[in-house]
């Protein structure tokens, strides 16, 4: 064997020797985004449920998720609360998780899935360099949650088309649409993958007979929609009831109707294919934004942002920015959590007897504010 | 289905890099390879 024959096969060996390493290396750091992170209901638990109960095609996947349900025995209203359609909007996960680890429900029964779009959590938007992981304070000391993508991971649904069609209404979007949970309802029994999880959400609506059904996200600040409750026309008025009620104890939410012609939205298709009152609640989410600057953990959890600030000393934005503040994590779920417990405050006040929604546990907004998101993990 | 022709295409395009990578001799052109061959290794270590 001649010497540069020799030094070929050393130096190829070499090469896919380091190949080998950096991907190992890559693919166990993936493979860990795919277990959930562990969550702790309270005593007020009555059973897990999974998605795949509503529709089978989803069973031992990725679309798969928990639903955790909260019964009080007695009759009253049925109520849906979805953290996570968009995994990269971490107040809407935590307010779930919030919800499920505090409440107890004396009338009606809660169901509660915090993990929508359990295929956003294992993966993360491509080149936007969001960290992988945020942590929070508990009671007992340090939790670490999973910072998603918006969509499905393309592992699970591949490849997205040129345009997104979305059925039936034929509207047409982005191919990378054709992967986020919130453009593809009404969904399909044997769609998509994406479509198959609306789907499962759609029946768990009808089955389930839900009166009043929630959908929480985050949005960018410079976006027009934030700090809002987007509503479809069957419940304008306990919509703008809410939006008043709240306006009263000095949160500003701007009530948007849902539009007639926007398709495959919770707010738009639960109303239109359930007997559901769907609303959809936006925060502001720096992390989310075009002008954010560094993309780390503290931009998740305390959303201070110099460039923010300076597109709000210009006008840029709708929301009042503060350096100092930021927009924190309390104050979003916070947000979050109130305009929850306002909507079903409004809703029993012209409810029948036995068909109210009454629970207790969720802390306000004034006290999320002062003992911070501690209190409320275990 | 589609879901293993992917996976299928993928293990064909990395077996033809590993074997040009083999072959060829100058190694800055070899570290191309390499380059190449990182995200398809990286896809086929997630089958599931």
């Amino acid at each position: 064997m001649s010497v540069l024959m020799k030094k070929n096969i050393i130096q190829t060996i070499i090469i896919l020797t380091a190949v080998l390493v950096i991907d190992i290396i890559a693919a166990l750091d993936l493979i860990k985004m795919h277990h959930p992170d562990k969550l702790y209901p309270s005593d007020g638990l009555s059973e897990i449920q999974y998605l795949s109960n509503y529709n089978s095609r989803l069973k031992g996947g990725n679309g798969d998720t928990e639903i955790y349900v909260f019964d009080s025995g007695k009759p009253g209203a049925s109520i849906l609360l979805l953290g996570g359609t968009h995994p990269n909007e971490p107040a809407s996960f935590l307010t779930a998780a919030l919800v499920l680890e505090n409440i107890q429900v004396s009338t009606g029964r809660i169901f509660v899935i915090p993990r929508a779009c359990n295929s956003g959590f294992t993966c993360t938007d491509p080149f936007e360099g969001c960290p992988e992981y945020y942590h929070i304070q508990s009671k007992y000391g340090e939790r670490r949650f999973r910072f998603g993508s918006r969509v499905s991971n393309p592992l699970d649904q591949w490849p997205d088309p040129l345009v997104y069609s979305h059925f039936p209404s034929g509207q047409k979007l982005s191919g990378f649409e054709t992967r986020n949970l919130n453009r593809a309802y009404p969904g399909r029994e044997n769609g998509s993958f994406t479509e198959k999880v609306a789907y499962a959400i759609m029946e768990l609506l009808k089955k389930e007979k839900i009166t009043l059904a929630f959908d929480l996200h985050e949005a960018a600040p410079e976006i027009p929609i934030i700090n809002a409750i987007v509503y479809h026309e069957k419940c304008e008025e306990l919509a703008l009831m809410a939006v008043m009620n709240l306006e009263m104890k000095g949160l500003n939410y701007a009530p948007e109707l849902s539009p007639i012609n926007f398709h495959g939205l919770s707010h738009r298709e639960w109303g239109d294919y359930t007997d559901a009152y769907p609303f959809l609640m936006e925060t502001s989410n720096p992390i989310q934004g075009r002008l954010r600057g560094k993309t780390n953990e503290d931009l998740i959890r305390y959303g201070k942002s110099i460039q923010y600030q300076q597109a709000q000393e210009t006008g840029a934005l709708r929301i009042v920015y503060k350096a100092d503040t930021g927009e924190p994590l309390e104050r979003r779920v916070g947000r979050h959590l109130q305009g929850f417990k306002e909507i079903i405050s409004v809703y029993n006040e012209t409810a029948d007897t036995g068909q109210m929604f009454e629970f207790s546990g969720l802390p306000e907004y004034d006290e999320i504010m002062t003992n911070g998101l501690k209190e409320y993990f275990q | 289905m589609l879901y293993w022709i992917y996976i299928g295409i993928v293990v064909i395009i990395t077996a033809i890099v590993i074997a040009e990578l083999i072959d060829e001799p100058k190694i800055w052109n070899k570290i191309a390879y390499a380059m190449v061959l990182l995200p398809f290794i990286l896809r086929i270590l997630q089958i599931k």
